[in-house]
């Protein structure tokens, strides 16, 4: 595919990934991409694919587009000591799954309140080097609605 | 074809950092690399393929090399699990 889009699985502001407190992501250790902060506890399907990771802890999960590009979706910071607490899953790894069908539903004050951030980044892990990302730059997207980023090839 | 055994003691497995860790040494390395948990196998040069294995805190998983320099590839993962990956506890 030479042209991918991936919708925002969140409603909220986008950031950088540069400005989000935790290094793993504002390093681009993983990979590229954007954050949102999302004001709803809803995760979407960014893309149309194969759920091929769905942590046990309901906090993190990735969609395989192609054998060589899948969208990793990381709901909040460090959220992985939460174990599952205040995450809920919609669907199950391995799934096929369309794009903008929801996979976790999270609660945001919960995660407030055990002291982490709902800043979630949306990264493009081991991305080939042909392709670009192009990253929205609206301040605010809707979760299944808005692109967040497009993967151009070549 | 060198093989070893290695459990992952650091906290949260091969979640986002370890796995990018892991990645990045793997990656210093010519040698093809594999490593299997729970009837899976990953590329040990790919992110995602190491979460889609869900390898957890307490779990073991096997790490198979094959190429000129696949021993020091065991040695420098096996090194990087067993030091937690350089996590503090």
């Amino acid at each position: 595919m030479n042209r991918i889009e991936i919708l925002s699985p969140f409603t909220g502001r986008v950031l950088p990934i540069e400005e989000v407190a935790d290094p793993v992501f504002a390093e681009k250790m993983v990979g590229d991409g954007l954050a949102v902060e999302p004001t709803e506890g809803v995760g979407l399907a960014p893309v149309a694919g194969q759920l091929a990771v769905f942590h046990t802890a309901g906090h993190a999960f990735a969609v395989q587009v192609t054998p060589e590009v899948g969208v990793l979706v990381h709901v909040g910071l460090n959220t992985v000591q939460m174990k599952g607490q205040g995450f809920g899953r919609s669907a199950e790894k391995g799934d096929t799954v369309k794009a903008g069908q929801p996979v976790v539903k999270f609660d945001i004050p919960a995660i407030n309140a055990a002291g982490y951030s709902p800043i979630s980044p949306v990264i493009l892990p081991d991305l080939p080097a042909d392709y670009r990302i192009e990253k929205t730059t609206a301040k605010s997207v809707r979760a299944g609605q808005d692109v967040l980023m497009t993967l151009v090839r070549g | 074809m060198p093989e070893t055994n290695v459990t992952l003691t650091n906290k949260t497995g091969l979640h986002a950092r370890p796995a990018g860790a892991f990645v990045r040494v793997a990656k210093q390395f010519q040698a093809d690399i594999k490593a299997h948990h729970n009837g899976k196998e990953a590329n040990a040069k790919s992110i995602l393929s190491v979460l889609a294995l869900g390898a957890e805190n307490g779990s073991s998983v096997l790490l198979k090399a094959e190429g000129a320099d696949a021993q020091q590839a065991l040695d420098a993962l096996t090194e990087l699990v067993n030091t937690k990956f350089g996590e503090p506890e």
